[in-house]
């Protein structure tokens, strides 16, 4: 899993699932662009870095009119890209109930149609780097499983996965890969806003449904890390789920 | 001596194609028991392992299911070690019609390619063979396994019903041992040479691949993901490599 020379943009790169893959991508030797809303979060990142030449941006992908701005002044600054990694996500914890378009239309902006402008802006010959082609969307689970009050975060993710597999087949002539990583539950800042909802023994129960347990962050890194890689050079299309087993049995 | 240097990674299939190239990859950092039926191609893919000398070799014909647990229990007795990863990777691939399929017929291929597997898992798991060593479980199934296609019914119930044993046991044996398949999608071994001889199905595959045929490198890579602990919490999955074949519905 060789990424020396490649330059990715990681986005949700303050926390979580991005920031462990940051941390890793610069471990393999490749050179990224970390863009957050999170400031702060995203100077903590910067500091768990290998290597030099990564850049940092606080951005917020709700304003996805910019994206193409933003994402062309990256590749003029920090070099034309390999691939990128769509990290960012919002929960959306609410019961059909409370559901409104509002409150749902933000969580999609971010989850799912941050993730298309990103693609389309990506494959242009001034952004691409021409070769290595790869891109990851952090799915879930959820999309392909069911949950109770998560039926506007799941609506988002099986789109990102139906919207994935469709762009990977428009873009397999370049080529560029297009592929999901489907974590399970994973100990990050967004389980543990889901542990203060749901009460510890909510948790213990759903940790019993894992045949080995919660995951870490790291384990879903290595994921990315594979796809981006060479050695996934003939996968385009798929959902690598990344879960425990969760959705084995 | 210390248990790790008697712990041995066992490939089922391995004196040809996708056994064989797993095994040449493998063979740089493990002890590997090398299978199959014929003990000359076996001894060429020894030859071909970093450090030949560090690798074992066991012929058995998974035609004699009833022979392959006494066969593989000596086997482990006589050289006092243990298996921590199974690779299963051997294979038949038998077309038939269906009007033409028979019990013997189709018995000789679930046999070969899905009965085996349970029986070696089952033996691997038994404390007085294998010492509870047994960490991780790879098949090699195809992505056929998800669909149909004329003449492959045999191989697929095979091979669907391999992956159907793979998560039953990911369940199973969690959390001490993980299990899961890769799904290749068509590339040139010897197992498929003939198919790929017809200039129609070379066509036709070229059309229905967004990549591109495949190679044997590219199951490599997945397979060594797959048994390394950059996959530690990877369990129950069916892992496609396929080029983007099984996505793919354009006209």
């Amino acid at each position: 899993m060789e990424l020396t020379n490649r330059r990715y943009l990681v986005t949700g790169a303050a926390s979580g699932i991005g920031r462990a893959t940051s941390v890793l991508l610069s471990g393999l030797g490749a050179t990224l662009a970390c863009v957050d809303l999170d400031q702060s979060g995203l100077r903590e990142t910067g500091s768990l870095l290998v290597g030099q030449g990564h850049v940092f941006r606080t951005l917020d992908l709700l304003d996805l009119s910019s994206i193409p701005g933003w994402i062309s002044g990256i590749a003029e600054e920090f070099g034309k890209l390999h691939g990128f990694v769509h990290a960012a996500g919002a929960p959306a914890p609410w019961p059909l109930k409370a559901l409104s378009p509002p409150l749902w239309r933000r969580v999609l902006t971010v989850n799912t149609e941050a993730a298309m402008i990103l693609s389309q802006a990506f494959q242009k010959r001034s952004i691409f780097a021409g070769e290595h082609g790869s891109i990851v969307f952090i799915s879930s689970v959820i999309a392909r499983a069911g949950s109770p009050a998560a039926t506007a975060y799941a609506m988002t993710k099986a789109a990102l996965e139906g919207f994935a597999r469709s762009v990977a087949l428009e873009l397999a002539r370049v080529p560029i890969r297009v592929n999901c990583v489907a974590p399970g539950f994973v100990q990050t800042p967004m389980l543990e806003r889901m542990d203060a909802l749901w009460g510890p023994e909510q948790l213990e129960r759903v940790e019993a449904l894992h045949p080995l347990g919660f995951g870490r962050a790291y384990d879903i890194a290595c994921a990315v890390a594979f796809l981006l890689a060479d050695t996934a050079r003939w996968i385009t299309g798929s959902v690598l789920v990344v879960d425990g087993g969760y959705t084995a049995q | 001596m210390p248990e790790t240097q008697n712990l041995y990674t066992l490939i089922t299939g391995a004196s040809s194609g996708i056994g064989r190239a797993i095994a040449e990859r493998l063979s740089e950092k493990r002890h590997l028991i090398l299978h199959g039926r014929d003990l000359q191609r076996l001894e060429a893919c020894r030859s071909h392992c970093a450090h030949p000398e560090m690798h074992l070799l066991w012929m058995h014909d998974f035609c004699d299911l009833e022979g392959l647990a006494p066969s593989l229990t000596k086997l482990l007795a006589e050289t006092d070690i243990a298996v921590d990863c199974l690779v299963h990777s051997a294979a038949v691939l038998t077309l038939l019609p269906v009007r033409a399929v028979t019990h013997a017929a189709f018995s000789k291929v679930l046999d070969a390619n899905l009965v085996s597997a349970a029986e070696i898992v089952s033996l691997l798991v038994k404390r007085r063979v294998n010492r509870q060593q047994l960490k991780n479980v790879l098949f090699i199934s195809s992505i056929a396994s998800n669909f149909g296609a004329p003449g492959f019914s045999m191989y697929i119930a095979s091979k669907s019903g391999l992956d159907g044993l793979m998560r039953a046991l990911a369940v199973e044996l969690g959390p001490g041992v993980r299990v899961n398949s890769i799904l290749p999608g068509g590339i040139r071994t010897p197992m498929t040479t003939s198919l790929l001889e017809d200039r129609e199905v070379v066509d036709k595959l070229a059309r229905d691949y967004p990549l591109g045929l495949g190679e044997m490198g590219d199951i490599v890579d997945a397979a060594e993901f797959l048994t390394s602990e950059s996959s530690r919490w990877i369990t129950g999955q069916q892992f496609v490599v396929d080029g983007g074949r099984s996505i793919n519905i354009s006209i």
